[in-house]
């Protein structure tokens, strides 16, 4: 599947919404993320209370952003690991390219970051002459169906039991018969686990950076981030500058408002802390540890006063909470980040004018800030960035025209109450057995559903005839 | 590789433009610090509670609900038992008496009889059995920290892994472990891996159905020793 992009919003979501499956498929993981982080939040009558000491932890660090990431560079040059800075996406992937160079890596085994998608360092490896294994088994699934991922903690969730099935056939060693998920997951470990033991660099990302240990942190079920990190030479890791935290006991409060949001678990299987290349006489672990810290457009929501998307932990319980990406799904955003947090995200990492049609596929119905861990005001945000997307003149003409009309219309009350009497008679005169298939200048609306008719009377002349028959009876 | 010119250039754009969007006003290095310390009072009021008081017995109770992810656990008095309890769990899933035991010599010391504790822990279905630096009730998870005698890949190439835990090693909270951390940082010899675990190797990536033994263990057994 090809890659989507951003400024094909509308032209994708068609194409999303005319798969005939594509709603059940999302819903069958959404709802019981859903459910489960519901359940999980009920068994934590605390957690109120943890996502304002979240909100605050995120914020302080914000605040003191400077000073933190000059300690936890400090910090991470103490225990051995050399600190790259990147300003732009391209650099930071050109950074990783050339240490997997300076290497001679032949394979890469990478466990799953979005920041690794986010600066197109997937791209960059599969054009180069380095074998890239994605070791996350969702991950895996998309590397070999060549697709984008569809959600940032379940990125292969579009993909079917049968997708996989046929995948694994073509492209494992000794790909299993049994059409059993279990037996399918096993034959991802075994075609995995060699991989692993022989890669020549393992690249991560990083859920936290601790600024006082100079420390980078990986979140998985699956065990596979240590299994990547640990057997090569080199250990890289790619992390944006908005991870940091203070310390590690900093981090503890994120990881259980982290953990129960993403997937509805009290706490992942496999936290590690990882602190620069392997000690004299260590038994396992890498000789080299290289950390690529990348801005890619973060100081930009600093300034662009969107410092609380800063806050985000990359949960993904917004979009599972969201009603147009359950219609939509993943690919339609055309971004590494869907949803509500990708919509405002994804201005910043790319440009507003290709990415201002995903602020308006939002019904403002705040489900999103409900469930934030974090407490993110997405809505706000989104309609912040659809003020600037008017100022900036990225809406269509037609819109900017309806907005004009209607700003002479809704100052000038006498007018406005003519015109609204007409649609009325208009929108009578087009209806059938009170629906309307049709409207001029609404195509967009019924095209897809039918109008139920409005009563017959404008608001203003409902008001008149009661107030009067009130007063009459007095 | 990129030259040092463009890494200077790089940090020092990133730090102008923090410093240009958000000058923080009062960097007082104290106001930060106790700033940031407050924080950490509040998780008092803002973690679960525990299944009991008693972090030993709060732990086990969280294994025993099902809460821990194909983890099962049992309490041993001496870590003398340890080969025949070890031995046990071997018969009960029907494996081979053979095993991948840390080379750390509490362990080594120990009679293992007719147990085979040194094999490749790469081969299909081996067994791991290693020593933890710390249990958490909050979470029922085991800590190791990588060292000579602790490979990391021990706790994740076996399909069955068995972790001991000192009983007088099991804290409450995970911010409990922190403050061990931030302590041993403060004697500079922080450990290069610190690994949490909670539980198996999962996945739910087809289809949302879980399935344990993604790429390392499919099966934790938690052994508690008291006298430790």
């Amino acid at each position: 599947m090809q890659a989507t992009k951003p400024e094909h919003f509308n032209a994708n979501v068609k194409k999303a919404l005319s798969q005939p499956d594509l709603k059940r498929i999302i819903r069958r993981t959404t709802d019981k993320a859903d459910s489960k982080r519901a359940q999980a939040i009920a068994e934590f009558p605390e957690f109120e209370q943890a996502r304002i000491q979240g909100q605050k932890i995120k914020d302080h660090t914000i605040a003191h952003m400077a000073h933190y990431l000059e300690t936890f560079e400090k910090n991470a040059l103490a225990q051995g690991s050399i600190v790259h800075w990147a300003s732009t996406g391209e650099e930071a992937s050109q950074i990783v390219m050339d240490i997997c160079r300076q290497y001679k890596a032949k394979k890469v085994t990478r466990s799953k970051s979005m920041l690794g998608e986010e600066i197109g360092l997937t791209h960059a490896l599969d054009n180069s002459e380095i074998e890239r294994i994605e070791t996350d088994l969702a991950e895996h699934i998309i590397q070999l169906a060549g697709d984008p991922p569809s959600h940032i903690v379940w990125p292969a969730m579009h993909r079917s039991r049968e997708d996989v099935i046929r995948l694994f056939r073509e492209s494992h060693k000794q790909p299993t018969l049994s059409e059993e998920i279990v037996d399918l997951v096993d034959s991802a470990r075994r075609d995995l686990r060699t991989k692993f033991l022989t890669a020549d660099i393992g690249i991560s990302g990083s859920n936290f950076l601790l600024a006082d240990s100079g420390s980078t942190c990986t979140v998985t079920n699956e065990g596979n981030a240590e299994l990547t990190t640990t057997p090569p030479k080199v250990h890289i890791v790619t992390a944006g500058i908005e991870k940091l935290v203070p310390s590690m006991a900093h981090a503890m409060p994120l990881l259980r408002l982290l953990t129960r949001s993403a997937t509805g678990a009290e706490i992942t299987q496999y936290i590690t802390f990882h602190n620069g290349p392997k000690r004299t006489n260590d038994a396992d672990g890498p000789e080299e540890c290289h950390i690529v810290l990348v801005d890619n457009g973060r100081t930009k929501m600093l300034a662009d006063d969107m410092k609380e998307m800063l806050r985000c932990i990359r949960c993904g319980a917004c979009m599972n909470h969201c009603v147009v990406y359950k219609h939509i799904g993943g690919h339609a955003y055309g971004s590494v980040y869907p949803g509500p947090m990708g919509s405002v995200l994804t201005p910043h990492l790319n440009s507003l004018e290709v990415a201002n049609k995903q602020t308006h596929a939002c019904t403002l119905n705040g489900r999103c800030e409900e469930v934030c861990p974090v407490n993110i005001p997405l809505p706000k945000l989104l309609r912040s960035l659809r003020a600037q997307s008017w100022q900036k003149r990225y809406e269509p003409l037609t819109n900017r025209l309806f907005v004009k009309i209607f700003v002479q219309l809704a100052t000038r009350p006498k007018l406005f109450q003519f015109v609204s009497t007409c649609s009325v008679l208009l929108m009578k005169a087009l209806s059938r057995n009170s629906w309307i298939r049709f409207l001029p200048l609404a195509s967009g609306w019924t095209k897809n559903r039918d109008l139920p008719a409005p009563s017959s009377q404008t608001f203003m002349q409902q008001y008149k005839q009661t107030k009067k028959s009130k007063e009459e009876r007095q | 590789m990129l030259s040092q010119e463009t890494y200077m250039r790089n940090k020092k754009q990133i730090f102008e433009a923090i410093n240009k969007a958000s000058p923080t006003v009062n960097a007082n290095a104290e106001t930060r610090e106790e700033e940031a310390l407050a924080l950490l009072d509040m998780s008092e009021y803002a973690r679960p509670k525990l299944l009991a008081e008693d972090p030993t017995e709060a732990m086990c109770l969280r294994i025993q609900a099902g809460l821990v992810i194909g983890t099962s656990c049992e309490r041993i008095s001496k870590l003398t038992q340890l080969p025949d309890v070890a031995a046990k769990f071997l018969k009960e899933h029907h494996l081979p008496p053979k095993l991948k035991l840390q080379n750390i010599v509490e362990l080594q010391s120990l009679d293992w009889q007719t147990l085979k504790t040194d094999i490749d822990v790469r081969e299909d279905k081996s067994v791991g059995l290693c020593l933890a630096e710390y249990g958490i009730a909050e979470t029922g998870s085991f800590v190791v920290h990588s060292s000579p005698e602790m490979p990391i890949l021990l706790n994740f190439l076996p399909l069955y892994l068995i972790a001991v835990v000192p009983k007088s090693r099991v804290l409450h909270y995970l911010d409990d472990y922190a403050l061990i951390a931030n302590e041993i940082a403060k004697q500079n010899k922080t450990p290069r891996n610190m690994c949490i675990i909670s539980g198996v190797s999962g996945t739910t990536d087809i289809e949302g159905v879980l399935v344990q033994g993604a790429h390392g263990p499919k099966l934790l057994h938690i052994i508690i020793v008291e006298d430790q």
